[in-house]
């Protein structure tokens, strides 16, 4: 009995030296970094180029994707009513919806085949739970919201925007810029690079990226969320002296 | 060396360029002191198709509307263009309508009509109003161009006239130059109270009409008293937003207020020199514009049919 446990074991220990060296191999061919590492959103902040940069296994094809927290959204479905008039006819309840997703390749994806496309923003149509008004017109609302998110800029699927260095030995680099847009809101994002070769996916390689405001869009925003009452106080008070000045300085411009 | 005109708003949740603001409150703040309306029916659409979340869009634009209507006031009180009195009882009124109109909503809402009701009341309101300011400046400019005068005394009195007449609690509104029933600011001002809260604005392009139609005050002292109004009423839904919310964006109000306070101030000089009857006209004008441009947005299939809960 136990030399039959031994033999177990040393059967198990030897195929995992054979699966190691692969997993090993696996960190070793592939990374991905970032620059800038995490996104500082101060007063200046219109969106940035994030490039990203890492190496994959030689020959392969990459798809580059970020993505953001799931969020729930409630959104207004329009329709025609009467046959006559565009309006909002119901309303319609998301959840599981990513806040951002943008993807760009290193090769159209035409030519990655059937392998990339759970990769695609087409994919997100598995993940995204609806719950429409039953009252109103059933229309294709993944579709749609695809169509309001590019609008925001906050999904985007590009193609051939990654680009592939020379292979070196068993890997090869890759670099690419994603426009990151000033609509994205502070959290933290996953930024990962999925190596495609011979219609597989042979690496997946992740990093996240930290998007949080800085300066005074932090403080305002402190203010706004956490001492509410007093930030609407002040709103309007330096609302009204700020036309009171203003219409100080007309009166003296035209008393002259 | 290049300079960036781009400002990040926190609360927006997006960067906007500040020329691009600051004139949109201009434009925004020369229609308001010109003809006495706060201007959201304009500013809360524009900030939208400039990337601004509805909900922010028409908090904050109310609370510029704060800053640019002081400056209105401030510019019309100097002109000797404000009547406190019935101005008071207008809000008074426009209180208790605006709370009756939330209660209405949350009845239309329930019943599942309510989006189809408020586009229907905003075009045949907006329409109505236009186009009987506009046809009635037109006559009247008509008629003094052609040196035609009409003793008002020769007119037989009309049943509305007799009404008012003989309403109890009658006071003089000096500014106004007029002697009305005080509950007549009241009941009107709820009435525009209901009306703005149902198709969610401010109502000053309800409410100058009614002063001028209606409570019989002359064109100058009802933009004068409009502005004086309104800035209450925003006073109070920017307070109301930011506690509760969440959705004013101060950074953004200030750089409309820049815009719209000087906007005001030109618009309050440029009214001045307009007569009343060309002011009714180009207000008229205005409206009239606005309810083509809804009709329009109600016949034309827009090209995304999901939008964000918020604005109008």
């Amino acid at each position: 009995m136990k030399t039959s446990n031994h033999i177990q074991f040393a059967w198990l220990s030897v195929l995992l030296l054979m699966v190691f060296p692969c997993l090993s191999l696996a960190d070793e061919t592939g990374g991905i970094s970032t620059t800038p590492t995490s996104i500082e959103m101060g007063a200046q902040y219109d969106g940035i180029n994030l490039k990203v940069k890492g190496t994959v296994p030689a020959g392969s094809d990459v798809i580059l994707h970020l993505t953001g927290a799931v969020r729930d959204l409630h959104l207004r479905q329009k329709g025609k009513v009467g046959g006559l008039l565009w309006m909002n006819v119901g309303t319609v309840t998301l959840t599981n919806v990513p806040n951002v997703s943008l993807i760009d390749t290193s090769r159209p994806f035409s030519e990655l085949g059937g392998v990339a496309s759970p990769f695609r923003l087409e994919s997100l149509r598995n993940v995204i739970k609806i719950e429409q008004d039953t009252k109103a017109e059933q229309i294709d609302i993944p579709h749609e919201l695809f169509l309001l998110k590019k609008h925001e800029r906050l999904y985007n699927e590009a193609e051939k925007g990654v680009h592939l260095g020379p292979v070196e030995g068993s890997i090869s680099s890759f670099s690419a810029e994603l426009a990151i847009p000033s609509a994205l809101a502070p959290g933290e994002y996953q930024v990962e690079a999925i190596a495609i070769k011979d219609g597989a996916v042979v690496g997946k390689y992740a990093t996240t990226v930290r998007a949080e405001l800085i300066g005074f869009p932090k403080w305002l925003s402190k203010l706004a969320f956490e001492k509410s009452l007093l930030y609407g106080i002040l709103a309007t008070v330096i609302a009204v002296f700020a036309g009171l000045a203003i219409g100080l300085v007309f009166q003296s411009k035209g008393a002259h | 060396m290049s300079l960036t005109m781009n400002l990040y708003l926190p609360i927006a949740g997006n960067s906007v360029n500040c020329l691009a603001i600051f004139g949109l409150g201009g434009i925004v703040g020369l229609l308001s002191g010109i003809f006495g309306v706060g201007g959201g029916f304009l500013m809360t659409p524009l900030l939208i198709m400039m990337g601004i979340p509805p909900t922010v869009a028409a908090s904050s634009d109310s609370n510029q509307i704060v800053g640019a209507s002081t400056s209105g006031t401030l510019a019309h009180f100097r002109l000797g263009n404000v009547d406190i009195k019935m101005g008071f009882l207008l809000l008074i009124g426009g209180i208790a309508g605006g709370t009756v109109g939330v209660q209405i909503i949350k009845i239309l809402r329930q019943l599942g009509n309510a989006d189809f009701l408020i586009s229907i009341t905003y075009v045949l309101m907006l329409g109505f109003v236009g186009g009987y300011m506009f046809l009635e400046s037109l006559q009247a400019m008509r008629k003094s161009s052609q040196g035609r005068h009409t003793a008002p005394s020769s007119k037989k009195e009309s049943v509305y006239a007799r009404m008012v007449r003989t309403m109890p609690f009658q006071t003089d509104f000096k500014r106004s130059g007029i002697r009305i029933s005080a509950l007549m600011p009241l009941v009107l001002g709820t009435l525009v109270g209901i009306l703005a809260a149902i198709m969610g604005v401010g109502g000053g392009f309800i409410m100058v009409p009614v002063m001028v139609y209606m409570l019989r005050m002359p064109m100058h002292v009802v933009v004068g008293t409009s502005l004086f109004q309104i800035l209450f009423t925003c006073i109070n839904v920017t307070v109301m937003q930011a506690t509760q919310n969440h959705t004013v964006d101060f950074v953004l109000a200030l750089l409309l207020l820049l815009g719209s306070a000087l906007g005001t101030q030109v618009g309050a000089k440029l009214g001045k020199k307009l007569g009343g009857e060309q002011l009714k006209i180009l207000l008229a004008s205005l409206v009239l514009i606005v309810m083509f441009k809804m009709l329009f947005d109600l016949l034309v299939q827009p090209d995304i049919l999901l939008a964000y809960m918020g604005g109008h």
